[in-house]
């Protein structure tokens, strides 16, 4: 697993690729808090994501929730196929509030 | 990689795995070997075992299963070593290599004797296990197919709902619940889902290592409360999981548990019974009733409260089931208080304890003749047990006779929508017993006289408020005991027997003379008189008559007599009387001249003896002075015919029966007796006077007095003259 | 990319099977003897379930479990333990080392496919 930064216009665009598992899950959890608290939002590039489970999920709500809380902005983007199987599976779609592009999948 | 192949590992495997058997065998009696030599021939047994699973072997995991088990006790220590185990254990290796070969390689089944000798081998075994119970060898049951809804699949909206908490730790035990949904999803259809994550903590004090989550769904599925449960088998002790199914299901609920096999009591098995309970359900709601029961301190609160406040079972249901459980326990009261025993067989004990009785008395006679008092008082203990023998035998055909009052229940309530009347029935002695054959064939007249109560007893409606009585009229059974007899009365609340109608008509049909004098009793029961029914319906009365005289003469098969009494305007009470039973009777042994007679001793009041004075009075006339009452009598030397002349002295016996009194003239009082009644022959069947006959234990007969027919036959007559001449 | 399935069992024929039936239902299979063979296997594999056996020669499986649990990339790895009616007690030290699923022996190739389903998807 992989994060990877950029800024631009006072956001943080992070790309996070490979596992987005449990397994991962410590290490994504840090870095996303860290970032959230430097910069005035982020927005998550999920296209590399190659494996989500549900406590990758719980940690994509999380981070949504803390955004909300501190008033800044946090979107998922460029959702992986992995990615959108399981928000589809937890009819989650509508409590992200992200566009996603569902003709990424098969 | 094929299943063929597969197989062709397994056989090759299991033959290295018996050699290495055999070999640890024919060591292990000569030396000890450690602990993994040992554990290598129970694995040995095992694997053989468990691939056999595999490939759908049953006969060898049948078998092997048998040897694992002795060879696990081996390893445990628990079973001792022996050169007779090992032999056997050697015999059953050899069976096993068998079993491949035939089983496995040439996909045969063992030959009789093959099997016989298998057979021989395992019971060997089970014998060196003391016959502890082994587990269970067969495959564990493929998921069976659903039980199909009853009423077609379930209906729009008509779904099973999960609410799901994971505990903390699943997901770092590998348990991702994206799984367990998807896994029901291949065993239903789930209709939404939605996921709760208000627990989730903010980002920097969260776990992400742990589950936040909580579930609930619609799951659309035909499969059973079990099936589902059993998704989420391995997190079954991390999670709260409640299961409700979906509304079509609860009649389906409801009816099996109405069909409730009735093999346990108990709430909970009730439940799983009908599917509507999970084991794990039960058994965590046994856990909080225990701990509600802790923390309360006072009496744990029912199981049935329990599974409702858990949300594990819908009240309705409980309800069900508690009603369900309460009928099973009254079952179970009800055959832990009663034998049933068929009533041939208690006929039977009735007729031998009748003979006893016999064969008691000539005893007695004998003892008190040979004026031994040792024998006298020991042939007394034994009369007197006989007694109680008979007492007991007789109680044990005694049944209640509110069961055939209960039937007339929907009678009464058939018949008045039937003729549109409105008749209420009430029971009244439903505890009174009386003997079963009297029970039986009580049931004819008593519908006979209820539904003539209905019919013709009972006014319409109208009448009765003109009359001031309720709208609602009433037929009440009754019963009671009196004098050694049963008594049930018909009685009717309706408009009453009207005598001058009764008395015209009976004069019409030339039943009675014209210038007879009856009393009110005796006009009533000329109702009873065959040919006195008509078919015409002109009068109240005049369908009373309808096939009386066939209860009556029902009635008086039974021994028993038949009256009416009848109040113009207020109502008819028809009374049977009947013999509490038909098989013995304490008599009153009389003897006249050199015959005995036997008085039913239930009706003897008192014996008086018929004083010189009255003797002379006696011969103009049938009375006596009792006390300043006049007591008619019969002289049963008349009634009777006998020649022989009287002796020095007479007595009176009086007698009570359906409140009358009389005397009979005998010579001698004999004393009390237990008498087996033999009926009649029928060359005898159209005295009147006589009821039944006994044998004495001298061995001569003795007749049996039917008294109500000597008071009807004398009393009545010489009442009359009585009568005539005041 | 088709998910990985480690059976561990000192029965080939039961490997076979079990492989067999797992791989027709779309997994990867990877297969050990024992849990020294095992864990030797292990390293350097990305395996999404272990499915193992209990009474095994040289390593038995609650050691393996405990073994496997310590390995920073598999101590979130669902296990199935292969166990026997007769061995409550060996489940309940099963499932303290880690090994929360199991099936019971002997069973029948769908039994095995649905106690995996119930964990992952290939």
């Amino acid at each position: 697993m992989h994060i990877g930064a950029r800024h631009e216009d006072g956001t943080c665009r992070l790309r996070i690729d490979g596992e987005f598992t449990i397994y991962t899950a410590l290490q994504i959890r840090d870095g996303l808090l860290e970032r959230l608290a430097a910069t005035g939002g982020v927005e998550v590039d999920l296209g590399g994501v190659t494996e989500m489970d549900t406590a990758g999920v719980q940690l994509l709500l999380a981070t949504k929730r803390e955004g909300a809380r501190l008033g800044k902005s946090v979107r998922y983007v460029s959702h992986s196929q992995a990615v959108l199987e399981v928000i589809d599976l937890y009819n989650m779609a509508a409590q992200f509030g992200d566009p996603l592009l569902i003709s990424a999948r098969p | 990689m094929s299943m063929d192949q597969a197989l062709q590992t397994y056989i090759e495997e299991s033959h290295g795995l018996l050699e290495e058997m055999e070999r640890i065998l024919l060591r292990l009696e000569s030396e000890p070997q450690d602990d993994e030599t040992v554990n290598a021939m129970f694995r040995a047994a095992h694997t053989i075992k468990g691939s056999a699973g595999l490939f759908g072997l049953d006969a060898i995991v049948a078998f092997t299963h048998v040897v694992e088990n002795v060879l696990e006790a081996v390893r445990d220590g628990t079973l001792a070593v022996s050169g007779e185990l090992v032999e056997l254990l050697l015999q059953c290796r050899d069976h096993i290599g068998l079993l491949i070969t035939v089983v496995a390689e040439s996909a045969a089944a063992l030959d009789a004797e093959q099997s016989a000798t298998g057979e021989a081998l395992a019971a060997r075994l089970r014998a060196f296990m003391g016959g502890a119970p082994m587990g269970d060898a067969g495959m564990p049951a493929v998921q069976e197919s659903p039980l199909a809804a009853s009423g077609g699949g379930p209906l729009e909206g008509d779904y099973w709902h999960l609410s799901i908490a994971f505990g903390h730790d699943v997901l770092r035990n590998g348990m991702d619940p994206i799984s367990f949904i998807r896994y029901l999803s291949t065993i239903g259809d789930i209709v939404s889902l939605n996921v709760d994550d208000s627990a989730l903590p903010e980002l920097d004090a969260m776990d992400p290592e742990a589950c936040y989550l909580t579930y609930s769904l619609d799951f659309k599925s035909e499969a059973d409360k079990q099936t589902i449960e059993d998704v989420f088998e391995f997190v079954r002790d991390d999670c709260t999981l409640r299961i409700f199914p979906p509304p079509s299901h609860l009649a389906t609920f409801v009816d099996r548990l109405e069909h409730a096999s009735g093999n346990t009591d108990m709430l909970g098995q009730l439940l799983m019974e009908a599917g509507v309970l999970t084991e794990h359900e039960l058994e965590s709601a046994l856990r909080a009733q225990d701990s509600m029961k802790a923390a309360g301190g006072d009496a744990q609160p029912p199981i049935g409260e329990v599974l409702v406040k858990e949300g594990m079972v819908q009240k309705e249901v409980v309800d069900v089931a508690l009603e369900k459980q309460r009928q099973i326990r009254d079952h179970k009261a009800q055959e832990a208080r009663f034998v049933r025993v068929s009533a041939e067989k208690l006929d039977e004990l009735i007729n031998l304890v009748g003979e006893l009785v016999i064969a008691g008395a000539g005893a007695s006679l004998l003892a008190r003749r040979s004026g031994d008092t040792a024998l006298h008082e020991a042939n007394s203990a034994v009369s007197n047990l006989v007694e109680e023998i008979r007492d007991g035998a007789l109680k044990l055909r005694m049944v209640e006779i509110g069961e055939t009052f209960n039937r007339f229940q929907r009678v009464v309530r058939d018949v008045s929508k039937e003729i549109g009347k409105d008749i209420g029935l009430e029971i009244g002695g439903a505890e009174t017993e009386l003997d079963k054959t009297v029970v039986e064939k009580i049931g004819d007249p008593l519908m006979h006289l209820v539904r003539n109560a209905m019919d013709h007893g009972i006014e319409p409606a109208a009448v009765r408020m003109a009359a001031g009585k309720p709208a609602r009229g009433s037929v009440r059974l009754n019963a009671y005991h009196d004098s050694g007899s049963i008594v049930i009365e018909v009685a009717d609340d309706g408009g009453g027997l009207k005598k001058d109608r009764i008395l015209r008509k009976a004069i019409e049909r030339g039943i009675v003379g014209a210038g007879q004098n009856l009393s009110d009793g005796e006009i009533f029961n000329l109702v009873f008189e065959a040919g006195f029914s008509t078919a015409e319906q002109v009068s109240n009365l005049s369908g009373r008559g309808v096939g009386m005289d066939v209860v009556k003469r029902n009635i008086q098969a039974l021994r028993g007599t038949v009256d009416i009494d009848s109040t113009e305007g207020q109502g008819t009470t028809v009374r049977i009387r009947l013999p509490l039973t038909l098989a013995i009777i304490d008599g009153f042994l009389v003897g006249v001249g050199k015959s005995s007679f036997v008085v039913p001793l239930d009706m003897v009041l008192e014996c008086v003896e018929l004083s010189e004075a009255d003797r002379r009075l006696a011969a103009t006339r049938n009375y006596v002075n009792l006390r300043g009452e006049v007591l008619p009598f019969v002289r049963l030397r008349d009634e009777f015919e006998i020649k022989a002349p009287p002796g020095k002295r007479e007595n009176i016996v009086v007698v009570q029966y359906g409140g009358q009194k009389a005397g009979f003239v005998v010579d001698e009082l004999l004393g009390e007796f237990q008498t087996v009644i033999k009926p009649l022959g029928s060359v005898f069947r159209h005295l009147k006077s006589i009821s039944g006959s006994t044998i004495l234990g001298t061995g001569e007969v003795a007749l049996i007095l039917d008294v109500p027919a000597l008071l009807q036959l004398g009393v009545a007559r010489d009442g009359q003259r009585l009568a005539h001449e005041t | 990319m088709a998910k990985t399935i480690m059976v561990v069992d000192d029965s080939a024929s039961l490997r076979q099977v079990v492989g067999i039936a797992l791989k027709g239902a779309g997994f990867e299979v990877l297969e050990a003897c024992d849990g020294k063979d095992a864990l030797s296997k292990i390293t350097g594999q990305k395996i999404h379930l272990i499915i193992s056996d209990v009474n095994m020669p040289n390593m038995d499986g609650i050691s393996f479990v405990k073994e496997v649990k310590k390995m920073a990339n598999y101590k979130f790895t669902p296990v199935i333990m292969l166990t026997t009616e007769s061995q409550e007690a060996k489940k309940q030290e099963g499932q303290a080392a880690g090994a929360k699923a199991w099936v019971v022996k002997p069973f029948q190739p769908a039994q095995m496919l649905a106690a995996v389903s119930k964990l992952i998807m290939p």
